[in-house]
């Protein structure tokens, strides 16, 4: 990748894969799980959620499952917006930090989540979306994208997220690109071996293994 | 220069040596077989080819011994001409029915012409320190003189600017050894090049049947090369292994690296440290002998070099060259690019192939890859008690770290810091984990196929240690930094906590003060009225 100092490993996402093949897995997937985008513990995002809410409904076709963040979940007015539309809503919790433990199973429940459902969808193309093209999901990105307070211009906004990824925006996406292009952004091919890993952070061979 | 005195001092030379003038009674030239080429399985054959089946054979300067007891057991009639007394006696008593000529080339005049005349040593040991040197044309024509027409020369001719000259710190030549009363290098009829030396053969009357470069170096050629091999792409499998660490002697840069250099840019003719000319008297094609293309020597087997791949020697089939990259070149290569995924798979790959039944013997520098299969370049014999694959897997990869580290190859781990824990993790990232004890092994299967991977006695090459100097300055340039930084934070800390103990030894006196005052004496007592009325109780009924 032509940076000095750093390891490729790939996303943490992956190994949780590995090591969860079958968690979550339903036998008939229904419906979409919508991330709107969300602010975090230093920042808030302004937007109008009813307007996306109505975006939502008039889009999709199946049950919906809105997933907030736990910020925008402890909020009653964004959660009525959505609730009042017959959404089903829902929060992985708490992402946790470095400092704390919280949060430790965030991607095990958004797996679990996502594998339930048939489609994911935002109005921003983040995480969410390739966590999910890559459990089998379609993607759609649409809808008002939102703004952070203060944003960080040379982080190149919406703009660069279009030059980028282009064919991932829209209501209907390719799906299999979208799993290849996810493949790619998380790393599947950058995937480490166990014993790798172990070396690279000092672990000791646990009890178990 | 003292071997062989005794011959001086008693008289009693062999009856087959015959002094011709010129000779160097005090001087030996076998003595020091540093400065002689040390001509094996590639001369040997390429000789063995030429040597007529009836006619004469003269060998025209020092020879190893094994190529001159070859000659005179296959020639019917061989001669030596040596400048060395003592040389000449050594041989002429190992030889007794072979004419030993014992003088300088110049003076040398010959009966008959002969039909092969071998000078692999080249022109520069032909002349005595009695006379001035000879030009290096001079002599040459001497030298054509003795060829009978339609006869044969093969002649050596040092490149004084091959690829070894680039390589060694203290070129022999410049050590200024007493063999050097006439110093090298400013003779303007040396050849300066392949052309020149085509020119300087014509212009003695011979012509070019052949002209061979010989690799890796003038010391042991191990290839004999034709211009018309190394005009065509050679395949890495055939280029990589013709580099040579020599011994102990101090190098200027990897020769690895070098040689590599010089094949890529089709300079392999012109930057040979060694060229071996076949040439003819004869001025018309009358002569049939087939001369090979190339001559490789790999371990103990010879091959020889066709248009279509190679063949073993004597009777082997002949089969492709495996094409592709030598795998250490990938590795190396997606090291330095800290492309850890190629290595990940390529490894992974080299592990399927081994558990497949992969050359148990095969090393990263010893195969090529092709992008879907792996080929040993040279398969060497097979160890007595096959080892499992995890353990080959593991000797694999422990030399490829070994090698890694040594040539001191940009490498994106940065936690093992020696080959057995790089080696280790190697082992993972082809997911097939190794302990210790399989590395173990690993050595010592290492060290049972031969040539292994640490040799002590290689002293690090002038880049190497500048290399290493830089990085050592830069790590000290950066522990300097850390420690004056920490240090800046120790007396800001040192300062804060005398702050922080004055403050306390300050707060506590004013404590102790307050303790004393009699307003605090009082609350004291009075916030206990529980002792207080204790006391009293126990004064009224006391």
């Amino acid at each position: 990748m032509g940076r000095r100092g750093h390891y490729l490993i790939g996303a943490p996402w992956i190994y949780l894969l590995h090591l969860e093949p079958e968690l979550g897995v339903v036998p008939e997937r229904k419906g979409t799980i919508w991330y709107p985008f969300h602010g975090w513990e230093k920042h808030s995002v302004s937007g109008d959620h009813a307007r996306l809410a109505d975006e939502i409904r008039n889009v999709e076709t199946g049950p919906v499952t809105v997933c907030l963040y736990w910020l925008e979940f402890a909020n009653p007015d964004i959660r009525r917006a959505y609730e009042s539309r017959g959404f089903r809503v829902t929060c992985h919790g708490e992402r946790g930090s470095r400092w704390e433990g919280k949060g430790r199973d965030f991607l095990r429940k958004q797996l679990v989540q996502l594998r339930r459902h048939r489609r994911v969808a935002s109005n921003r193309l983040g995480s969410a979306l390739f966590y999910g093209a890559s459990v089998g999901c379609e993607v759609a990105v649409y809808g008002d994208p939102m703004q952070f307070e203060d944003e960080r211009p040379e982080y190149g906004g919406t703009a660069r997220r279009m030059r980028l990824w282009p064919e991932l925006h829209g209501t209907h996406v390719d799906t299999e690109l979208a799993s290849e292009v996810a493949r790619r952004e998380l790393g599947f091919e950058y995937q480490a071996t166990p014993e790798e890993l172990r070396r690279m952070f000092g672990w000791k061979r646990g009890a178990r293994t | 220069m003292e071997t062989g005195g005794a011959h001086v001092i008693t008289g009693e030379a062999p009856e087959n040596v015959r002094l011709i003038g010129g000779e160097m009674l005090l001087w030996s030239d076998m003595s020091n077989m540093g400065g002689i080429t040390d001509w094996r399985g590639t001369a040997l054959e390429l000789v063995g080819r030429l040597v007529p089946d009836s006619g004469r054979v003269l060998l025209v300067g020092p020879h190893p011994q094994v190529l001159v007891d070859d000659v005179v057991a296959r020639a019917p009639s061989a001669a030596v001409l040596l400048r060395s007394y003592p040389d000449a006696c050594a041989l002429g008593e190992r030889h007794p029915g072979l004419a030993v000529f014992c003088g300088r080339l110049e003076v040398f005049a010959a009966e008959q012409p002969y039909d092969l005349v071998l000078a692999l040593d080249g022109l520069l040991r032909t002349h005595s320190a009695e006379a001035s040197a000879a030009a290096w044309s001079e002599s040459l024509a001497a030298l054509a003189e003795l060829v009978a027409p339609g006869g044969r020369l093969v002649l050596g001719v040092r490149n004084d600017l091959g690829v070894d000259r680039f390589l060694e710190a203290r070129p022999a030549d410049r050590e200024g050894a007493d063999d050097q009363w006439a110093p090298h290098g400013f003779d303007p009829s040396y050849p300066s090049g392949p052309e020149a030396l085509d020119r300087g053969l014509e212009s003695a009357g011979l012509r070019v049947r052949r002209c061979y470069a010989a690799y890796p170096g003038r010391q042991a050629p191990r290839a004999l090369l034709s211009r018309e091999a190394l005009a065509a792409d050679l395949p890495d499998a055939l280029t990589f292994p013709l580099s040579a660490r020599g011994g102990d002697r101090m190098l200027v840069a990897d020769p690895l690296r070098l040689t590599r250099l010089v094949f890529r840019h089709g300079l392999g003719e012109e930057l040979a440290p060694l060229w071996l000319a076949v040439a003819t008297a004869a001025s018309d094609d009358d002569d049939h002998v087939e001369l090979p293309l190339g001559l490789v020597e790999e371990g103990s087997a010879l091959y020889e070099l066709t248009a279509g791949g190679a063949r073993r020697l004597p009777d082997g089939e002949e089969l492709p060259i495996p094409a592709g990259r030598v795998v250490e070149e990938i590795l190396v290569e997606a090291c330095a690019r800290e492309d850890v995924r190629t290595v990940r798979e390529l490894l992974a790959r080299l592990a399927e192939w081994l558990e497949a039944g992969g050359d148990v013997t095969a090393a990263t520098d010893s195969l090529v890859y092709d992008g879907e299969r792996f080929a040993a370049i040279s398969p060497a014999a097979e160890p007595s008690t096959p080892p499992g694959p995890k353990v080959v897997l593991c000797r694999i990869l422990w030399r490829f770290a070994v090698r890694l580290l040594a040539a001191g190859h940009h490498h994106p781990w940065p936690w093992p810091l020696e080959a057995d824990q790089l080696a280790l993790t190697l082992c993972g990232m082809a997911d097939r984990p190794c302990d210790q004890g399989d590395l173990d092994r690993a050595r010592k299967l290492d060290v049972e196929l031969g040539c292994p991977a640490e040799v002590a006695e290689h002293a690090p090459t002038y880049r190497d240690l500048l290399g290493a100097r830089d990085r050592l300055a830069d790590q000290l340039t950066a522990a300097l930094a850390r420690i004056s930084r920490l240090e800046t934070k120790l007396s800001y800390r040192e300062r804060e906590l005398v702050r922080a103990k004055a403050k306390l030894r300050r707060t506590q006196r004013k404590a102790s003060a307050f303790r004393r005052t009699l307003g605090y004496r009082l609350s004291r007592r009075l916030a206990r009225p529980g002792k207080v009325a204790r006391k009293v109780i126990r004064l009224l009924s006391g």
